[in-house]
């Protein structure tokens, strides 16, 4: 099969890990798999093509905007490529209805903003996915979409320069990490070396925010960061990221609430197993097991998250076992190649 | 005949004058014309609609990417009304292959991150009918049509001789005129033009009086010109300070006419690449709505096929100094030229008149 993806160019942040891994995965199946666009060298692993009538499908990745489609080369998409051979993986989980977690994150700030954003998917593609197992939505398919493509364990870093690093952009974030883990490091800060948040956006709410009221989505609170002595890094290239997690002892993942309530799953469930680090999970034991394995449970932080983050860094081996069978699982039943095959089964159905 | 219109408005840029004289006289004449959208309230009040199927033609005014509507619009548009019932006015000529001029382009991706073939192939795609405002479209595939209009009922003072225009317009204490030269527009691709003007006009400076220059950019070449390299968005402080000519904001359409009306000249400038394309712009006929003397720096040919023969004297010749030093003095011919050319104007160029012309391109597709 020909599959061209159409998402938004973005070289350290979205899915931009995915598209590069679908297209290696892709060329070891037979599948020709590429990204809308013109080649460019900054995107080392992407295959990019401009002829979207050569594709058997279009399958468009939107996440949290639509701006960064040009209604000049939709246009030409949408009149070369009817709409039975157009997909779109809702990758945030949009297309749901309006949903608020805990008075802080939500999907849509207004319902008209709802409907936008279903009729934009209804009228792009003819099936809508979404990466989780259990779409609430009739309409909606499960399509995982984002998997494991082991490379990268083999990316060792001599010398750690952190013992935790959380790598991830400040996005519906701030709530759970002023609630538990910045606490809980608190309380054991004497026991931990150096930290350091790696994204965008834990310098500041950037300027654009207030204008479309996501202020709360970008939450930080220098002073927290000053007290707790944790250092902010810019975001790395999707090639550097399992570089930049094996530069730490221990890495934490965090995941914003709308997604978790959702079960909606994103790159960094695997990226961070194919780091040289162990992955704490800030996440429910059900949901790291749901994902992981059984074995998942033991790399969830829920409960004793000071604890367990010493335990990482004086004990690392304890969680050696756990990691590595988590990796197994992973690899069975995570592995791009599957996710291309299920990808393949999907389009065609 | 009902129709549609696609495009970002701005009170201070682009096709807002024009489109609001379309509604106006579409509306004169019965019809429904609207703005595809939301309805807003915002300035200018103008109506708009999402039921693209009630009217009888889409058409998309077309100077960037964004004028191309979000989703989910673009798709509901493309879902619902036919190509051949979808018209692109191409104000910027980017429906050609890539032509540079001086340092003026027709695709700049650098600016809007598309390249050449896909203007050409989005437009392909989106419409069946493309129309460019020039006389003489280079594509055998596009129609002329020219958009942009006079609009008679805009004329600030209409004389009808040239000695009461020109006793007025030389009356300092009486005539109101605060400025020697106004001239509304942006600084994209004009100042290799204005530069020869200011500086025509540096000796005539105790006579001619302030210049302003009323538009975005003009204080000094903008930061990102500089970081994305883009020439021809230029400008001498310098030059500006020697001939007392002062950058001041874009001014909202409305307030246009009324603003180049308080100088006593106003230079009409198209970019080199509508120089060269023959493109006309709402600048080309609005001018001669203020009370001003429009200075045409503009190809002859131009000028003749479209103001008439009449208006040649308005062209600035290679001595500038000498040209508006002869105006000050005895400015009744010149007023003769104003007025006849406003009289040409009226008599083939009226909003009605485009009205008709593009009533009859829809008809002719549909």
């Amino acid at each position: 099969l020909r599959i061209l993806f159409v998402a938004e160019k973005r070289i350290n942040a979205g899915s931009i890990q995915a598209v590069a891994s679908y297209i290696t995965a892709g060329d070891k199946l037979g599948h020709t798999i590429a990204m809308y666009g013109c080649p460019d060298p900054a995107f080392p692993k992407i295959r990019f093509s401009l002829n979207a009538d050569g594709f058997d499908f279009v399958v468009f990745i939107l996440e949290s905007k639509l701006d960064w489609l040009s209604g000049l080369r939709l246009s030409r998409i949408l009149s070369m490529v009817p709409r039975e051979r157009r997909a779109v993986l809702d990758a945030d989980g949009l297309y749901n209805n309006l949903i608020v977690v805990e008075d802080y994150d939500r999907n849509h700030a207004t319902l008209a903003d709802r409907d936008r954003w279903r009729e934009s998917c209804e009228r792009l593609g003819h099936r809508i996915f979404q990466p989780t197992s259990a779409p609430r939505d009739p309409r909606v398919k499960s399509l995982l979409f984002y998997g494991s493509n082991g490379e990268g364990q083999a990316a060792t870093e001599a010398k750690k320069k952190w013992d935790l690093i959380h790598v991830g952009h400040n996005w519906w974030r701030w709530r759970e990490l002023e609630q538990s883990l910045f606490p809980a490091i608190g309380r054991v800060r004497e026991k931990i070396g150096e930290i350091c948040f790696l994204g965008l956006w834990w310098d500041g709410c950037p300027p654009w925010a207030a204008s479309l009221s996501l202020q709360n989505a970008f939450r930080v609170d220098p002073q927290l960061f000053r007290e707790l002595r944790i250092t902010i890094r810019p975001p790395v290239p999707f090639t550097q990221v399992a570089g930049a997690m094996s530069s730490a002892k221990v890495n934490l993942m965090t995941q914003r609430p709308l997604f978790q309530q959702l079960g909606i799953i994103t790159s960094k469930y695997f990226e961070i197993l194919c780091a040289n680090t162990i992955p704490l999970v800030l996440i429910s034991p059900k949901l790291a097991e749901s994902v992981y394995g059984p074995h998942g449970r033991d790399l969830s932080l829920h409960t004793a998250i000071e604890q367990r983050i010493v335990s990482a860094l004086e004990t690392p081996e304890r969680f050696m076992e756990p990691m590595e069978r988590v990796r197994d699982h992973v690899k069975a039943q995570h592995s791009y190649t599957k996710r291309v095959q299920q990808l393949v089964t999907a389009l065609e159905s | 005949m009902n129709v549609l219109f696609v495009s970002k408005i701005s009170p201070v840029a682009r096709s807002v004058f024009p489109i609001f004289k379309y509604v106006e006289i579409g509306q004169q004449l019965g019809y429904h014309v609207a703005l595809y959208g939301e309805q807003t309230n915002d300035t200018p009040r103008l109506p708009y609609s999402l039921d693209a199927k009630a009217f009888d033609a889409v058409i998309f005014v077309v100077y960037e990417p964004w004028d191309f509507p979000d989703m989910p619009y673009l798709a509901q548009l493309l879902d619902t009304v036919p190509k051949e019932r979808r018209i692109i006015i191409d104000c910027c000529g980017r429906y050609n292959d890539t032509i540079r001029i001086e340092h003026d382009f027709n695709h700049l991706e650098k600016m809007d991150k598309h390249q050449g073939w896909e203007w050409i192939e989005g437009f392909e795609a989106v419409a069946g009918t493309i129309l460019q405002p020039t006389l003489k479209p280079l594509r055998s595939n596009v129609r002329s049509f020219l958009w942009h209009a006079f609009d008679p009922a805009s004329i600030a003072k209409p004389y009808s001789k040239p000695d009461e225009a020109a006793v007025a317009w030389a009356d300092r204490n009486g005539g109101g005129k605060p400025f020697g030269m106004t001239y509304v527009g942006h600084n994209w691709q004009r100042w290799t033009q204005l530069k020869k003007l200011l500086e025509g006009v540096q000796p005539l400076s105790a006579d001619f009086g302030p210049v302003v220059l009323a538009g975005a950019d003009w204080e000094r070449r903008p930061d990102w010109a500089e970081q994305l390299g883009i020439q021809g968005v230029d400008v001498s402080t310098e030059l500006m300070a020697r001939v007392r000519a002062e950058a001041k904001p874009p001014i909202p359409f409305q307030e246009m006419i009324g603003y180049m009306s308080q100088g006593r000249f106003s230079p009409v400038i198209h970019r080199p690449l509508f120089n060269e394309l023959g493109f006309v712009t709402n600048r080309t006929f609005a001018t001669f709505c203020a009370d001003t003397i429009p200075v045409l720096m503009l190809p002859h040919g131009l000028v003749e096929a479209i103001y008439g023969p009449s208006a040649l004297p308005l062209c600035v010749p290679e001595d500038v100094t000498g040209y508006f030093s002869a105006i000050l003095r005895n400015p009744a011919s010149h007023w003769k030229a104003v007025l006849d050319t406003r009289k040409h104007l009226a008599e083939h160029h009226t909003f009605q008149r485009r009205f008709q012309e593009l009533t009859r391109i829809i008809e002719d597709n549909i």
